[in-house]
């Protein structure tokens, strides 16, 4: 009778130990976009996902008021002339390997980006000067005001010197080495990435109310390609958070009981670029007509049910450099798109498409699989036509239209969107230096360089930047090298029966300082 | 009995029936598309976005408010017409082929049976999708990668076929008398195996059915606003709850489809007494 | 028997030097390279040259295909060019949820295809018979990712008797067994009731009644392994199936395997994993069509000469 009460005593115990560790460990999934990411190697990656932010630390965070917070430096400054950075490290910070943190390893980790594909976020730093052991100075080739937005961005995570050069082309494959609150304990590409706690983790930044080591032990991070197979993982339990929630399930997530559906302010813009070197668009009006046939509130009422919103600029409405002159801004104008086509002679033709010169107005329009952008090139497609433009629709997978657009004669339309939370941007998408990919729109035209040239080099502080920016903005905008579409938000849901996080969701993206502060729910 | 024509016999059959009326309707309705449809399969009207079936939508509208029933209808066009293009370019393929090796015997069977076991060797779907990486999306890839992925079956139905026919007595005697080989094989030996090949065509058309369905599933076949079934049920599963008519009445067309395709064919092979000529080896 | 065996193992040597030189050259017509893959948008072209080099790229390609052939052959896979790992650790990681998801539902399909096959012979042309018939078609005429969804939404999610998805316990294998299985039984009926009912035409069956065995007798005895030839014949080809034909349900149910390993890699033109999950594929198939073969010959003596 003693034994057998005593097994079952054992036996509660153990059920109970094995129950108070299950509520330690947690299930996160990432979905389409971000499923494949080959490597968690910060600096070469070309993709990396959601879950790189939890393995590695960077020098400095963004909140969501674009203002910026330290993480792995505690201090910044700038001389006056723009040419010196100076960077106070945090003390006491470990790699997961037991290597120390320190004004060395930045002195080592910057110039690793040269000859790699990320080599432009640290391309104006000249050299790195070791000051004392927690103290290091950037000497600049040029002022560059965007410094601290590019040390901040969820790409430049610091890795650990040691391991990363044991390791070479094998760091971020066979092992990840940083200083973030997990450690990663197995990585199957495409599958999942198994995370444990770093238990020695004591330097949150100030973005999380927890400094110190996280609340759950181990968290596995799916990866699931089919939106709805990722819904279901949450509604039955499967899977505690998605970092992303797919807009045609939102509905139903919102009414569900024991989930909860958090907004983080849009970082995307979704838009048509126009490529301005190919007949019929290479007159300023058919672009513009093309631009005006979007009907940017009806996308976004019936494909996204009023979630987000209509985009009638190039950049994200959180930037200065968006409140652009309103006559600038491209909204629907059905009206104005018939006549400027009119105006070119272009004629409505017997079956609604525009007819000029025996040569019909059609024109392709090329998109990436996904759902999302399978749905707007359809509408797209139709409101063109409402105009009298018939677009013949292409969908590529992701990698071959990258391929598609180097042949730089073919493409005319397309439906893309990037994510990026800062005006330069535009030289990214319009610069001429960068005609063919990724300046689709194949824009090169002097006096937007002219205009490029004076926002991104020639700008020394904040404020002349903004300016500069929001010229360039809008005379890119004039040139209708892009149609806007929509401004998505970042949407992620998470099971209340399992965790709980903090009410609002700091920084930019859902990254280790929101997690940090994730609990099991009592 | 034998004076009334096979296709009529399987059609007198109690599975055989339902599933011819229901295939000649399905090939009118897809025919006559155009003047029966109530609505252009491309008519968009976001307002009136995934209603359910009403008087005015008979099957509802799916998520940019295109009448459901007049895509299917087309849909129904480029189904079959996927379909029905491949397989004949892949029987007439796989026959000739499978002829000249069943007749020539030797190395020549051996090296052609063996490029053509190559393609038997993957999965349909697979050759499919690297056919379509090589070719882009579109109807066109679509058609030949089904048209490749079935070519085997048909070649060595039409291989076997030949070579049990090889040894007839009339055929040594056709030979005697100055026929050439051609002649012989052309004229003679593949009328004889045409018809189980072109049953097996048949039948294999419900699977290229729902192998196009499964390529417009990732976005690869046909190309939007075209109504492929596939592609309208791929779409489908994103309103999987809020509007589940848009994946249903598509699966549902697809499925009847092949299901009277299947029984039709199985009651013509029986109404033909071709089943044991169906074995390929 | 032996040497029917030999002959065909000998003949395997010709059509896998085949084999290798369709595969690689289906790979490399495919437009595009993994160099573009790796790049970030805007990189230069000196960056391009360099990696295209790196990877031994820019010979040509009959080099190219010989270079991988010899290491192939003498049991190198390679390495991926984008995901960094060895082909065969990628492929051997991958395998066993390929062999269990495929192997596990080919015996569904034929467990539950061959019985109800023989059940429709045994009543043939009765109403049951044409029943049975018709009802399986469902499993196979619709698209199994929509199958497969059905399963989860009514298993999973209503019921919860399964997960949804993953591959993480012994029962996730479930749901897309039944999903492939349901696809493949209705060939496997069809075959095997075709096969009966032609054995039971034979003389030997009248013979057999003539000695006095009742119908069940007959059937159960000596009939059924009449069937067993060309449901073996069947099996043989689908061996294809179980290693990479369940792409779309790895999709749906965001399970590891070999379709979905070399469906990324396409995407990606990882052409070293490409090539080597391709052949691998076409040798399983080769070695499973032989098996089959060999296992037929063993059955029938009368196929040897016939099938030489």
């Amino acid at each position: 009778m003693k034994t057998a009460l005593k097994a079952v005593l054992v036996a509660a115990a153990m059920i109970g130990a094995l129950g108070a560790a299950q509520a330690q460990d947690a299930t996160f999934a990432v979905t389409a976009r971000e499923v494949g990411a080959p490597s968690y190697n910060p600096i070469t990656a070309t993709k990396l996902n959601s879950a790189n932010s939890l393995i590695y630390d960077r020098l400095l965070l963004q909140d969501a008021d674009q203002s910026f917070h330290g993480q792995l430096a505690t201090r910044w400054e700038q001389s006056p002339d723009g040419m010196v950075w100076t960077f106070k490290l945090r003390p006491g910070v470990k790699f997961h390997d037991g290597e120390a943190f320190n004004a060395r390893t930045i002195a080592w980790w910057i110039p690793k980006f040269a000859g790699t594909e990320n080599k432009h976020t640290t391309a104006q730093i000249d050299r790195v000067e070791v000051v004392d052991d927690l103290t290091v100075k950037f000497h600049m080739k040029s002022p560059d005001p965007n410094l601290l937005f590019n040390l901040a961005s969820s790409f430049m995570g610091v890795p650990s010197p040691k391991a990363y050069d044991a390791l070479g082309d094998k760091f971020g494959v066979t092992a990840s080495v940083g200083t973030g609150p997990y450690k990663v304990q197995s990585f199957t590409v495409g599958q999942e990435t198994v995370l444990t706690r770093n238990d020695d983790y004591a330097w949150g930044s100030d973005l999380s109310k927890n400094k110190g080591p996280a609340k759950f032990k181990k968290i596995t991070v799916r990866e699931i390609a089919e939106d709805s197979t990722a819904f279901l993982e949450l509604q039955t339990g499967g899977v505690d958070l998605l970092y992303t929630v797919p807009v045609d399930f939102l509905p139903r997530l919102k009414t569900a009981k024991d989930v909860k559906v958090m907004t983080i302010p849009g970082t995307e813009i979704v838009y048509m670029p126009i490529n301005v070197t190919v007949e019929p668009f290479t007159d300023v009006r058919l672009r513009a007509a093309a631009a005006y046939a979007i009907d940017q509130t009806a996308i976004w009422k019936t494909l996204y049910g009023g979630v987000g919103k209509p985009a009638d600029g190039f950049l994200i409405s959180s930037l200065e450099e968006s409140k652009i002159d309103p006559k600038f801004a491209i909204s629907y104008n059905p009206e104005r798109a018939k006549k400027l086509l009119d105006e070119a002679g272009w004629v409505p033709g017997a079956d609604g498409l525009r007819v000029k010169d025996g040569k019909k107005l059609q024109v392709k329009l090329w998109t990436s699989n996904g759902t999302e952008f399978k749905r707007i090139v359809e509408v797209v497609q139709a409101q063109l036509k409402a105009v009298g433009i018939g677009a013949d629709i292409t969908i590529f997978d992701a990698s071959t239209i990258n391929a598609q657009y180097k042949k730089k004669t073919e493409h005319q339309l397309a439906v893309r969107s990037y994510s990026w939370t800062n005006a330069d941007i535009l030289d990214w998408f319009f610069g001429a230096a960068r005609v063919g990919y990724p300046n689709v729109s194949m824009l090169d035209d002097p006096k937007a360089e002219a205009l490029n040239e004076a926002a991104m080099k020639k700008s020394r502080t904040w404020a002349e930047r903004v300016a500069n920016f929001k010229a360039y903005h809008e005379y890119i905008l004039s040139q209708y090298a892009l149609a806007p579409i929509y401004e998505p938000v970042n949407l992620f849901a998470y099971s209340t029966k399992r965790m709980t996080l903090p009410e609002t969701i700091r920084g930019t993206r859902l990254t280790s300082q929101s997690i940090l502060d994730a609990e099991p729910a009592k | 009995m034998s004076r009334v024509h096979p296709l009529l016999r399987a059609a007198a059959t109690p599975l055989g029936g339902p599933a011819a009326v229901y295939l000649v309707a399905l090939i009118a309705a897809a025919l006559l598309a155009p003047w029966i449809a109530p609505y252009p399969y491309d008519a968009q009207n976001l307002a009136e976005a995934a209603l359910p079936p009403s008087t005015a939508h008979w099957l509802g509208t799916d998520e940019f408010g295109r009448d459901l029933f007049s895509r299917i209808l087309y849909g129904a066009r480029i189904s079959l017409g996927v379909a029905v293009s491949s397989m004949m370019a892949s029987v007439a393929i796989g026959l000739v082929v499978g002829a000249v090796a069943g007749y020539a015997g030797g190395w020549l069977d051996r090296g052609l049976m063996a490029g053509v076991d190559l393609t038997w060797s993957f999965p349909e779907i697979l050759i499919a999708l690297v056919m379509i990486a090589i070719l882009g999306p579109g109807l066109g890839s679509t058609a030949v990668a089904i048209t490749i992925g079935y070519l085997a079956q048909f070649a060595r139905l039409s291989r076997a076929q030949i070579a049990a026919l090889k040894g007839e007595l009339y055929v040594e005697a056709t030979v005697a008398l100055g026929a050439s080989h051609a002649h012989v094989l052309f004229a003679h030996l593949v009328p004889n195996a045409l018809t189980p090949v072109l049953v097996a065509g048949m039948l294999a058309a419900g699977d290229a059915i729902v192998l196009e369905a499964t390529l417009g599933y990732f976005g690869l076949g046909a190309q939007p606003p075209l109504p492929s079934w596939g592609a309208m049920m791929s779409s489908g599963v994103a309103q999987m709850f809020i509007a589940p008519w848009v994946i249903v009445f598509p699966g549902v067309a697809i499925a009847l489809t092949v299901v009277a395709i299947n029984l039709y064919g199985d009651a013509l092979i029986d109404a033909l007494q071709i089943r044991n000529r169906l074995r390929e080896r | 028997m032996l040497l029917y065996g030999l002959k065909r193992v000998l003949t395997l040597a010709p059509v896998f030097l085949a084999m290798s030189a369709v595969v690689f050259l289906i790979v490399h017509l495919v437009p595009g390279d993994p160099i573009d893959h790796m790049l970030q948008i805007g990189a230069s072209p000196e960056r391009r040259a360099e990696l295209v080099a790196r990877y031994g790229l820019d010979r040509p390609l009959p080099l190219q295909y010989l270079t991988w052939l010899v290491r192939v052959v003498s049991g190198d896979l390679g390495e991926a060019i984008i995901l960094k790992r060895p082909v065969a650790q990628l492929i051997a990681a991958n395998l066993p949820y390929s062999v269990a998801l495929g192997g596990l539902a080919l015996l569904f399909s034929t467990v539950v295809g061959a019985t109800l096959g023989a059940l429709a012979a045994y009543f043939a042309d009765t109403a049951f018979d044409r029943a049975a018939m018709a009802t399986i078609l469902f499993g196979s005429t619709v698209p199994n990712f929509w199958l497969g969804l059905l399963m989860i939404l009514i298993f999973a999610v209503q019921l919860g008797w399964f997960p949804v998805s993953g591959a993480r316990s012994w029962d996730a294998v479930v749901l897309p067994v039944l999903t492939i299985g349901l696809g493949g039984v209705a060939l496997i009926a069809r075959v095997t009731r075709a096969a009966l009912i032609d054995a039971w035409r034979q003389d030997f069956v009248t013979l057999l009644h003539a000695k006095g065995l009742s119908r069940r007798a007959i059937f159960a005895r000596h009939l059924l392994r009449h069937a067993l030839a060309p449901v073996v014949t069947i099996l043989g080809l689908k061996i294809g199936w179980v290693l990479g034909g369940a792409v779309t349900i790895e999709y749906v149910f965001a399970r590891p395997g070999l379709g979905s390993l070399l469906i990324t890699s396409l995407a990606q033109r990882d052409y070293p994993v490409v090539q080597g999950c391709l052949l691998m594929l076409g040798v399983g198939v080769l070695i499973g069509t032989l098996l089959g073969d060999l296992a037929q010959a063993a059955l029938d003596p009368r196929l040897r000469e016939r099938l030489a």
